[in-house]
C-alpha cells in the first residue's frame, strides 16, 4: 500500500460557477421581462426580437442548460474527484468541455431571438448547435468515465450513479429527439411528424426534466448536504431502491405531458400510471436528503446553506407530489395548458434547482477560495426573498391556471359555454400575472444579493486547489467478475418481472389477473431470497456491480431504455397515413408551408396549441376534436404545451383573411383585452425569393407524397395563391405585396385542421375539402 | 416506523458517511400503493374494459348533445320576434354581442371586418329567422363562423332579438354591403 499527494482541479469548478451566476442573472431576468409582457403587451416594444414568443424559449434554454447546466457541471466536477480521489482525467478535455458549453450558450442565445428555432420545447436550438452539444456532451463523458477509471476508491458513492444516469439518459435523450432533416444552415425539420414528433419531443421533454435537472442534482445533494451537515446519510438501501426505481419509471412518464390528446390511450394510460408511481422513488430521495439533517436541525438555524438545501430539498418534494397528481388525466382536462403547469415548473426551477443552487454556491465559494463567507445576514435575506418570491408565483400560478381552467370548460345547464370568449378569462387572470412578476422579481432581487456576497466572498480570498492523500490501492485479487454481474438474481427478477410486465398489456382481463398474482409471487419469493442471503452473509448483487462502473453504465441504459423503447417503436412503426372516411391527407400547398415556417419561427406555438381534445366545453369553443391522421403531414408537430390564446387546430376559415390581417397587426383591434404581441412587421418582411421548391424537396424526402410537377411548379402556385389572398384582402382596402410573410402566414391559418374539410363541430355546413384561402371572399 | 437510530456505518466517501436504514413503512405503502394502483387502472381501463376511456366518455355527451339540438323547438319569425319585447332576453343578446360579435362587427355594430349590420343593407336577408340562421350556422365560407355550438340555442336567439332592436340605427361605419332591405 503506498499513498500519494494529489491536487484536484477545482478551477474548472469555478468558471462553471461564475457561468452559472452570469447566465441565471441573464435567463431569470429574461424571464422577469417575458412575465411582465404577458401583463404589458407594449413591452414587446414591436421589435421582432424582442416578442414574448421569441424570448420564452431564450428564457427556458438559458435556465436550463445555462444556469442549471453550469451549476450541475460544477458540482459534478468537484464531488466526483473527491468522491473517487482522483483528480478529473484530463484538463484538456475540462477546458473544452467548459469553453464548449459556453460557446453553445451564446449561440442559442443569439439564434434564438433571431427566429431560428425548430419549435421543440426546450430543444429548440437549430441542428449545427445540437451537432455541438452532442459533441461536448460525449467530451463530458469521455472525461467523466475516464476519472472514474482512474479511480483510487474502489466503490462508487450514489452520487456517482446519479451523474452515470445523468450523462447516459441525456445523450440518449437529445439524439434521438434532435433528429432532423436540414433545409440550410439554419433551418432544419424534424425527421419525426404528428403524433410520432409529439411522443417523441415529450419523452424527451419530461426526461430532460428528469435527468437533467433532477437526478444529477439529487447527485450533488448527496454530496454536498451531509456535507454542509457533517452527518452521515440516512440510508444506504434506500438509495438503491430509489435510484433503481426513478432512473427505470422516469423514462415512462413522457406522455403525461400529452393525454387527451391525440395519441393513442394506451400511451396515454402508460404515462398518467407510471407517473403515480413516480411519487414514492421521487420521495426517496427527499427523504434521504431530509433525515440526514436528524440531529442536525439546529444547524439549519445558524447556517444559510442548510436553509437552502432544507428548503430546496423539501421544494423537490412538493414537486415530485404534484407532478404525479397532475398526470391524473382528470386533473390534466382541467390544469393542462393552463398556469399551473407553469407554477408546477417554477416550483421545481426555482425551489428545488435555483436554492439547491444557491446552498451549493455558498458552501463552494468560501472553499475554493480558501475564505469565509462574506455575509451570512445577506445569504439569509436571499433565502427569505427567494423563498417568498417562490410561494407567490406559485401560489399566483395555482390560481390563474386553476381559475381559467374552470372558466374554459364551464358549461350552462344547456350544455353552452359559459364563457364563450377566451378574452374574458385571460383578464380574469391578470391580477395573477402582476402577482407572478413580482414573486419572480423578488427572486431575481435575492439572486443578486448572492451575486453581490459572492464576489465579496471571492475577492476576500485567493483561488487554492483541494488536496488530498490518497492510498493506491493495488488492483485485489479476486474481486468480482463480469460473470458475478450476469448471474446477479436482482437482475434477472428484473428482467423476468418486466416480461411479465408486457405480457400483461396484452393480456385479456382473466390472463391479466393471473398474471398479476404471478408478478405479486414473484417478487415475494425474490424479497424471500434476498434476506436469506443476506443472513448468509453473501454480498449483495448491488455492492458488486457499485465496483464495476462499466456495468454499473450498461445496467442504468438498459433500465432507461426498457421505457423509451416501449413507447416509442410500436409508435414510430404504426402506419399513420390512415385515411378518414375514405378521404386521404392533402399535404399543405408550397405557401401554407412558407406560412407554417414563419408560424413556427415566431414561436405562436408558446402560446397557442393545435390540439382539440375530447372534451365537450372544448369542442364547443373550437371545433372538432383533433384526429391523430390529421397531423402526419406536420414536421414538427405544433400541437403546443400553453394556450395563453386559444387553440388554433380549427381556426382555418373561421374568420375572414381581413380578420386575420387586422388581428395579427393588432390584436386588441379584434380581440379587446388580449395580450398578443404585435405582428406588424410581417406586413414588410418578404419570403426569400425561389425558397418553395426547396422547401417541398426536403418534405419529399421526408416522405410527403409532393409529386415531382408539384415540386417544379411549387413558386408558381405559391404565387397563385397568395395573390388571390392579396386579390381578397385589397377588397377590404388593405394593400399587402403578394410575397408578404403575412400573406403566407394567414393562407397558412385558414388551412388549419381543414386537411380533410372538417365541419364545424355541430354545424350543418360542410367544407368540402381543402379550401384555398383566397376563395374566401368577404 | 422501524428505524436504527444508530445504524451502523456502512460506507465511508471523502469524509461522508454512509448508514444504512430500514426503509420507513409509510414510504413503503405508497410505493407499493401506487404499483398496486398502476395494475388495477390498466386492469380496469385495457384488460377488462369496464370503464369508457376519454375519447368515449366524450362521444355518448356529443351524441346525448347532438340529440338534444335535434328536439329542441324551431325558431320561427313570429318566436323570434316575439322575443325583442323581453327586455332580459335583449340584455343578454346585448351581452353576448359585445363579447363575441364586436370583434367583427364593431362594438355599436358599425362594422369592422363584417358588415355594418345597423344600415339597413343585407347580405342574406334580414328576417328573423335569416338573422337566426346566420348567427347559428355562419356564413363560414365568407368568414361569418357558426355560433351556434358555442353560444348555444338560448344565446344565440337573445343575440338575433338583440340584432333587430339596433337595425336602422345606421352607427357611421363600413360602407354598406349587400341590398337594401326594409
Amino acid at each position: 500500500m503506498r499513498t500519494q499527494r494529489i491536487e484536484y482541479d477545482d478551477s474548472t469548478t469555478r468558471a462553471f460557477i461564475a457561468a452559472s451566476i452570469v447566465f441565471g442573472v441573464v435567463g431569470m431576468a429574461v424571464g422577469l421581462l417575458i412575465a411582465c409582457q404577458l401583463v404589458w403587451w407594449q413591452l414587446n416594444f414591436e421589435v421582432p426580437y424582442l416578442s414574448f414568443s421569441r424570448l420564452r424559449p431564450l428564457h427556458t434554454n438559458a435556465v436550463i442548460f445555462a444556469f442549471v447546466g453550469n451549476m450541475m457541471f460544477a458540482g459534478v466536477y468537484y464531488s466526483t474527484q473527491r468522491l473517487v480521489k482522483a483528480r478529473m482525467a484530463s484538463d484538456l478535455l475540462s477546458k473544452i468541455h467548459f469553453w464548449g458549453w459556453q460557446a453553445i450558450i451564446v449561440a442559442a442565445a443569439i439564434s434564438l431571438p433571431l427566429g431560428y428555432t425548430t419549435s421543440k420545447e426546450y430543444a429548440e436550438l437549430e441542428w449545427p448547435i445540437d451537432l455541438a452539444i452532442a459533441a461536448v456532451w460525449v467530451i463530458f463523458a469521455i472525461n467523466f468515465f475516464w476519472t472514474l477509471a482512474k479511480r483510487n476508491e474502489k466503490n462508487l458513492y450514489v452520487a456517482i450513479w446519479f451523474y452515470i444516469a445523468t450523462i447516459v439518459t441525456v445523450a440518449v435523450l437529445h439524439i434521438v429527439n434532435s433528429m432532423a432533416l436540414p433545409l440550410s444552415f439554419t433551418k432544419s425539420y424534424s425527421a419525426y411528424s404528428g403524433v410520432q414528433d409529439a411522443l417523441v419531443q415529450w419523452w424527451y421533454g419530461h426526461n430532460a426534466v428528469a435527468f437533467f435537472l433532477t437526478t444529477p442534482i439529487l447527485g450533488i445533494m448527496y454530496y454536498f448536504l451531509p456535507k454542509a451537515a457533517g452527518r452521515p446519510v440516512y440510508s444506504y438501501r434506500l438509495s438503491i431502491v430509489h435510484f433503481w426505481a426513478l432512473v427505470f419509471m422516469y423514462i415512462w412518464a413522457g406522455p403525461h405531458h400529452l393525454l387527451y390528446t391525440a395519441l393513442p390511450d394506451w400511451a396515454q394510460s402508460v404515462g398518467m400510471v407510471f407517473s403515480l408511481m413516480l411519487w414514492a422513488p421521487s420521495w426517496g430521495g427527499m427523504l434521504n436528503g431530509l433525515l440526514t439533517l436528524r440531529g442536525a436541525w439546529n444547524k439549519v438555524r445558524e447556517d444559510p446553506v442548510l436553509k437552502f438545501f432544507v428548503a430546496g430539498v423539501t421544494f423537490y418534494g412538493m414537486a415530485t407530489f404534484e407532478g404525479p397528481l397532475l398526470s391524473i388525466k382528470s386533473v390534466s382536462a382541467l390544469a393542462h395548458y393552463t398556469d399551473w403547469i407553469i407554477g408546477h415548473v417554477h416550483g421545481g426551477a426555482l425551489g428545488w434547482n435555483g436554492l439547491m443552487a444557491a446552498g451549493m454556491f455558498y458552501w463552494l465559494v468560501p472553499r475554493l477560495y480558501g475564505t469565509k463567507l462574506h455575509s451570512t445576514k445577506a445569504a439569509d435575506a436571499h433565502f427569505w426573498l427567494a423563498t417568498l418570491g417562490i410561494v407567490t408565483y406559485m401560489v399566483a400560478m395555482w390560481a390563474s391556471g386553476i381559475n381559467q381552467g374552470l372558466m374554459l370548460l364551464a358549461t350552462n345547464p344547456d350544455g353552452t359555454l359559459q364563457y364563450p370568449s377566451f378574452v374574458e378569462t385571460l383578464l380574469a387572470i391578470r391580477p395573477m400575472y402582476i402577482a407572478r412578476a413580482l414573486g419572480g422579481g423578488m427572486y431575481l432581487v435575492g439572486f443578486g444579493l448572492m451575486v453581490w456576497n459572492l464576489r465579496k466572498t471571492a475577492a476576500s480570498g485567493k483561488a487554492v486547489n483541494g488536496e488530498a492523500e490518497v492510498i493506491i490501492e493495488a488492483k485485489a485479487a479476486g474481486t468480482f467478475t463480469a460473470w458475478d454481474v450476469l448471474k446477479g438474481r436482482p437482475l434477472w427478477f428484473s428482467l423476468v418481472a418486466l416480461a411479465v410486465l408486457l405480457a400483461i398489456a396484452f393480456a385479456s382481463a382473466a390472463v391479466a389477473v393471473v398474471l398479476m398474482i404471478a408478478l405479486f409471487v414473484l417478487g415475494e419469493a425474490a424479497y424471500l431470497l434476498s434476506r436469506a442471503d443476506k443472513r448468509g452473509g453473501k454480498p449483495s448483487w448491488f455492492a458488486i456491480i457499485e465496483q464495476r462502473p462499466f456495468a454499473f453504465t450498461v445496467l442504468t441504459l438498459i433500465a432507461v431504455l426498457v421505457g423509451g423503447l416501449a413507447e416509442l417503436l410500436p409508435t414510430l412503426l404504426v402506419k399513420q397515413a390512415v385515411p378518414h372516411a375514405g378521404v386521404a391527407q392533402t399535404p399543405y400547398t408550397p405557401l401554407e408551408l412558407q406560412g407554417r415556417d414563419i408560424y413556427v419561427r415566431e414561436g405562436c406555438y408558446t402560446c397557442h396549441s393545435q390540439m382539440v381534445r375530447p372534451l365537450t366545453a372544448e369542442t364547443r369553443r373550437y371545433g372538432a376534436v383533433s384526429r391523430a391522421e390529421e397531423f402526419i403531414y406536420d414536421f414538427p408537430f405544433q400541437w403546443g404545451s400553453k394556450r395563453t390564446g386559444p387553440d388554433l387546430h380549427r381556426v382555418g376559415g373561421r374568420y375572414p383573411n381581413a380578420w386575420h390581417y387586422t388581428h395579427l397587426v393588432d390584436p386588441r383591434a379584434t380581440s379587446p383585452g388580449s395580450n398578443m404581441p404585435s405582428f406588424a412587421w410581417l406586413k414588410e418582411s418578404k419570403l426569400p425569393k425561389d425558397s418553395a421548391r426547396p422547401k417541398l424537396m426536403v418534405m419529399q424526402k421526408l416522405g410527403v407524397p409532393y409529386s415531382n410537377g408539384d415540386i417544379d411548379t411549387a413558386e408558381q402556385v405559391q404565387r397563385a395563391q397568395a395573390e388571390a389572398v392579396v386579390t381578397d384582402l385589397a377588397g377590404q382596402s388593405i394593400s399587402l405585396a403578394p410575397d408578404s410573410e403575412m400573406v403566407a402566414l394567414i393562407s397558412y391559418l385558414q388551412r388549419l385542421g381543414r386537411a380533410q374539410g372538417v365541419p364545424f363541430d355541430g354545424s350543418k355546413t360542410k367544407v368540402a375539402g381543402p379550401v384555398p384561402a383566397g376563395e374566401a371572399q368577404p | 416506523m422501524k428505524t436504527e437510530p444508530n445504524s451502523p456505518v456502512h460506507h465511508v466517501y471523502d469524509g461522508i458517511e454512509e448508514q444504512d436504514n430500514y426503509l420507513p413503512n409509510w414510504w413503503l405503502t405508497i410505493l407499493f400503493g401506487s404499483i398496486v394502483f398502476a395494475a388495477g387502472y390498466w386492469f380496469v381501463y385495457h384488460s377488462a374494459k369496464l370503464l369508457p376511456l376519454p375519447g368515449q366518455v366524450y362521444e355518448a355527451e356529443a351524441a346525448a348533445w347532438a340529440e338534444a339540438q335535434r328536439n329542441a323547438p324551431v325558431a320561427t319569425d313570429s318566436v323570434l320576434l316575439a322575443l325583442v319585447d323581453d327586455t332580459e332576453v335583449r340584455a343578454e343578446g346585448k351581452q353576448v354581442f359585445s363579447t363575441v360579435c364586436a370583434t367583427c362587427h364593431g362594438q355599436k355594430g358599425e362594422g369592422l371586418v363584417g358588415p355594418n349590420l345597423t344600415d339597413g343593407y343585407w347580405l342574406h336577408g334580414n328576417k328573423p329567422t335569416e338573422l337566426y340562421r346566420g348567427v347559428s350556422s355562419g356564413y363560414v365560407d365568407k368568414g361569418m363562423p357558426s355560433w351556434g355550438p358555442a353560444l348555444g340555442e338560448k344565446k344565440v336567439r337573445a343575440v338575433v332579438a338583440y340584432l333587430m332592436t339596433i337595425r336602422g340605427q345606421n352607427v357611421a361605419g363600413k360602407a354598406p354591403q349587400g341590398e337594401q332591405l326594409p
